[in-house]
């Protein structure tokens, strides 16, 4: 359930949403048909997105093996499609649990966070030439916690 | 040259099998607890945990902590069992080939979410035989007696004794060297053939601490020697 609608439900069982809780409800509707759409974007241009940073991943490890790379860039695809799920549920909870804390460790174990962090820029590139503005602003706290988690504070960029 | 396309044959990309809001299912209805392959989940509370040690240091006196300990090797069986079924099922790929932190990681995060406490491997005095198994909030060593004056985790010994016994293809045996209900911050485990782990239940009983006890076990099991 979307935790933010969630609280509005409850709150109609005592009595009728006023105007400023139906302007909310509102406001989470149109949020929700938004973040849907970004959603589609996203897995319908899986492929389009990665390809780009897979090239340009290669390219600025020439000297890594390919099958880390190519462990290291199946990481990131799960990040994006659990932070799209998570988007969608408006939930960072959700990435957290299902993916982020089951991957925290074997980033740590794996030690190639050169290779994330990069990873992790060109995938925010990319989804800036992808995304429009509004549709980015929805996906990227969500990336954005996958970095802070995953490679800690000093990983973010603006 | 990487083909995206290539690497996303399949299509699935297993996360965390034992998330806790994907792994429990609770029914209302029927008031049964589940984990997300059907199988039926047990809850211990508090009170039957402390009636068991009552109970059986009442009937058995001091083979308790026996009857305890083959307790959890029966458990430590039949979980090994369920475990390597699982989690080989949802990462599509036998235990085996498995890298040694994805295992690690699949066994801490299952211990948390079957409320078991903390899980932490120390595989540094392995060279010597020794396994150390670091367990802390255990709901066995809070719901021990408080008159205890000997480690209470023995259901959670004989368990690893069996799942490590099965993994590694090797009869191990486990003591427990420090517990949670004697004042320790966390319960330390060591595992290892019996002939070679044993001596550490009676330096334990003449009060030495884990790091000493362990200590005297690899001085006296060089490295190399497993």
């Amino acid at each position: 359930m979307h935790p933010d609608l969630e609280s509005l439900f409850y709150k109609a069982e005592e009595n009728y949403l006023q105007a400023v809780e139906m302007k909310l409800f509102k406001h989470h509707i149109n949020s929700l048909a938004q973040r849907l759409q970004t959603y589609e974007v996203l897995r319908d241009q899986e492929i389009d997105i990665f390809q780009p940073v897979a090239d340009r991943l290669v390219e600025a490890f020439a000297q890594e093996s390919t099958p880390l790379l190519e462990q290291a860039l199946k990481q990131w695809i799960a990040i994006l499609r659990y932070a799209a799920m998570a988007m969608l549920l408006n939930n960072p909870e959700f990435l957290q649990r299902r993916l982020l804390e089951w991957l925290t460790d074997l980033v740590e174990v794996q030690q190639r966070q050169s290779i994330e962090a990069k990873l992790a820029q060109l995938l925010q590139d990319r989804l800036r030439e992808v995304l429009t503005e509004e549709q980015r602003n929805l996906i990227a706290p969500f990336i954005d916690q996958a970095q802070h988690t995953l490679l800690g504070a000093t990983a973010l960029y603006a | 040259m990487i083909a995206v396309a290539d690497l996303l044959q399949g299509n699935r990309l297993p996360g965390n099998y034992f998330a806790p809001d994907a792994y429990l299912q609770g029914d209302f209805e029927s008031g049964l607890l589940e984990n997300r392959r059907g199988a039926r989940l047990v809850a211990l509370p508090e009170t039957l945990l402390q009636a068991i040690y009552a109970g059986l240091e009442k009937e058995t006196g001091q083979a308790s902590r026996i009857v305890l300990f083959n307790c959890g090797r029966w458990w430590g069986k039949n979980f090994y069992r369920r475990f390597v079924e699982e989690v080989s099922a949802y990462y599509d790929r036998p235990l085996a080939e498995m890298a040694m932190a994805e295992f690690l990681q699949c066994m801490k995060q299952c211990w948390k979410t079957h409320g078991w406490g903390v899980f932490e491997l120390d595989v540094s005095h392995y060279q010597n035989g020794f396994l150390v198994v670091e367990l802390s909030h255990s709901a066995f060593a809070a719901a021990a007696p408080k008159e205890n004056s000997s480690p209470a985790c023995d259901v959670e010994a004989g368990l690893l004794s069996a799942f490590f016994s099965q993994l590694t293809g090797r009869e191990l045996h486990c003591v427990q060297t420090a517990c949670e209900s004697l004042g320790s911050d966390r319960n330390y485990f060591i595992l290892g053939l019996r002939e070679r782990v044993e001596p550490a239940a009676a330096w334990l009983e003449e009060g030495h601490d884990h790091a000493t006890i362990l200590d005297r076990l690899c001085s006296s099991t060089p490295a190399g020697r497993n």
